[in-house]
């Protein structure tokens, strides 16, 4: 079975403006894909054109096999989809919103259980304005579950909630993850990405910068670990050797802790360990730091993302 | 088919959800009514029939062109159509279920208006009341269709007024809506031919005045059909479902369509 999600060479102009620069990626089924990338890199425009809403410039996409731009209809049946920008009428309330999109396509759900499990059940006779955030988007996302989708855009589903509404969608996520539908969604949140998803495409001015686990795009960088230990007694006096791949190594003014930035973590840990067990000295404490997504995005993009 | 019962359901609940319908859909066809009814002595002479024509017309006329276009532009402008237009369906539906409902809820204006001018006013019954009630829904589906056009064109709710504005404004004293149209300068009566309204107000006179059928009444009947037809496919053809969409070159040439049979029955 081919992918359900397939992107090559897409361009995308807006005007003399190129948003896209040629993506190319591939959501597998029952993967859950990542988007990230800092505010305009194109990662809306490139979600929203798998979906059906904005043409392309250039390249080739695939949904479920189905050419986002000619056959649409068909495509936009199988799909769910929580878009960034969005609202509903004021005065709908919840449920009569779920039966209304509920309508408009050829399979549907059964709305008691989505309400339940989307927790607002207790929510469902309240009018769309008099909702929280999380409760809006927890509603968005269940409109595009109603169709009971096969693969889901989820776009930004956690920017701008409060760190529990984010927790709650997080948890949601995970499980549509068990239930094996394929997600592709963006986030500029790194623990998010690292969190939720199966694999990772960094997105920058339109291009992508690296693609992979976070596990890989962590390893490819040059971002080192670092290793800090701390003693029981103070590091006699004199130099300190080179151990293997260590690349900067600190000593605190007390002499107590030691810093070490490696190549090879392992070995490094080990000769150091080993030095310090010849000179009777005991350790109080270890640290391994990893070199964080985050690390991998800042060396990658040069940039931070907003937060 | 599910699509429109859906939406037509909504539509009416949240129509009936917002306090301005109670106030421009009732109490303004009601102010209307009781100031010409008194203004003219209603009471006396059968000038009532001539007050009911009047403010049915610009009942109508408002209900088309404002109702249709307000919540049309201010959902594209709230974002609210993109979220349908990530669903499999297509303009269609949305636009008809727009179409029934403010049919359906200008009908109890009408209703009164009619019931407080029998009673009040000492209006005769009606000769017609099918035939009446025919020409009220063709001409309520006709002005809501021109109303989506508007809708579909404009970007903001300034915009749209703006827009309908042009349209009512003439179409109220133009077409022999308020003002007596053989008191018109004769080039202002040829420009006349060519306003939809003109064919609404003919046959509200023919029905009311001169206690004709609908089948008499064919041509401006006839007219109504065609600006509904042609209304409600040009504005599927224009419809935008987000601010940033581009009108599409072929849709502008359908609004030129559009015009086409008017200038043909004006003619
Ligand atoms: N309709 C449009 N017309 C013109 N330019 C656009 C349009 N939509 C997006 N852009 C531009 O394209 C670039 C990519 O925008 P896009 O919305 O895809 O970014 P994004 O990665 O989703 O950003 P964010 O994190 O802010 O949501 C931006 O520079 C944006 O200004
Ligand atoms: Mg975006």
């Amino acid at each position: 079975m081919p992918p359900p999600v397939q992107v090559q060479g897409l361009t995308k102009s807006y005007g003399d403006f190129q948003a896209l620069k040629g993506i190319d990626f591939e959501v597998h089924a029952g993967e859950v894909f990542a988007l990230l990338g800092p505010n305009g890199a194109g990662k809306t425009t490139t979600v929203e054109i798998l979906e059906g809403l904005r043409p392309r410039t250039g390249g080739s996409a695939s949904v479920l096999g189905f050419d986002p731009e000619t056959q649409k209809q068909a495509l936009k049946d199988r799909i769910g989809v929580c878009l960034q920008d969005t609202n509903l009428p004021d005065k709908i309330k919840v449920a009569e919103a779920l039966t209304l999109f509920g309508d408009f396509y050829e399979r549907r759900v059964d709305e008691d259980n989505l309400l339940k499990r989307l927790q607002l059940w207790e929510k469902r006779d309240v009018f769309y304005a008099h909702l929280s955030g999380g409760q809006k988007q927890r509603l968005a996302l269940a409109l595009a579950l109603i169709n009971d989708p096969q693969v889901l855009f989820l776009d930004e589903p956690s920017t701008g909630l409060d760190p529990q509404a984010r927790l709650e969608i997080h948890a949601l996520v995970q499980d549509l993850r068990v239930e094996r539908r394929t997600i592709l969604l963006t986030t500029h949140y790194i623990e998010e990405a690292e969190k939720l998803c199966d694999r990772v495409a960094i997105v920058d001015e339109g291009r992508i910068v690296a693609i992979g686990t976070p596990r890989e795009i962590q390893a490819r960088t040059m971002g080192h670990s670092t290793i800090e230990v701390l003693c029981e007694k103070p590091v006699p006096e004199g130099e300190l050797p080179i151990w293997t791949g260590s690349e900067r190594v600190a000593l605190s003014a007390d002499r107590h802790s030691i810093s070490v930035t490696s190549r090879h973590p392992g070995k490094t840990l080990v000769e150091l360990v080993k030095w310090l067990d010849e000179r009777g000295i005991e350790l109080a404490d270890v640290h391994l730091k990893r070199p964080t997504l985050e690390d991998a995005f800042i060396e990658l993009t040069g940039k931070r993302l907003r937060e | 088919m599910k699509a429109f019962f859906a939406l037509f359901r909504i539509d009416m609940k949240l129509a009936l959800r917002e306090r301005s319908l109670i106030f421009f859909g009732y109490m303004f066809p009601l102010l209307f009514f009781f100031g010409f009814a008194e203004f003219l002595h209603a009471d006396r002479g059968g000038a009532i029939n001539y007050v009911v024509s009047m403010v049915l017309t610009m009942g109508i006329l408002g209900n088309g062109l404002w109702g249709a276009g307000m919540r049309a532009v201010q959902e594209r402008e709230a974002n609210i159509l993109r979220r349908f237009k990530v669903t499999p369906i297509t303009p269609t539906p949305i636009l008809l279920a727009s179409m029934v409902t403010g049919w359906l809820l200008y009908l109890p204006a009408v209703g009164l208006v009619l019931m407080l001018a029998r009673t009040m006013y000492g209006m005769a019954p009606l000769a017609h009341p099918v035939s009446l009630f025919a020409m009220v829904s063709l001409g309520v589906m006709a002005f809501r269709a021109i109303g989506l056009i508007v809708a579909s064109v404009v970007n903001t709710m300034q915009e749209t007024n703006i827009a309908v504005q042009l349209i009512y404004m003439p179409m109220m004293f133009l077409s022999g809506a308020t003002i007596p149209i053989t008191v018109l300068p004769p080039s202002v009566q040829t420009f006349s031919q060519f306003l939809p309204a003109s064919y609404l107000v003919t046959g509200f006179q023919g029905i009311f005045l001169r206690s004709e059928t609908l089948a008499q009444n064919w041509a401006p009947a006839l007219a109504m059909l065609v600006t509904i037809a042609t209304g409600t496919f040009i504005s599927t053809q224009l419809f935008r479902w987000e601010k940033g969409e581009k009108t599409r070159k072929s849709a502008k040439l359908w609004l030129l369509a559009v015009m086409a049979p008017f200038l043909a029955m004006g003619a």
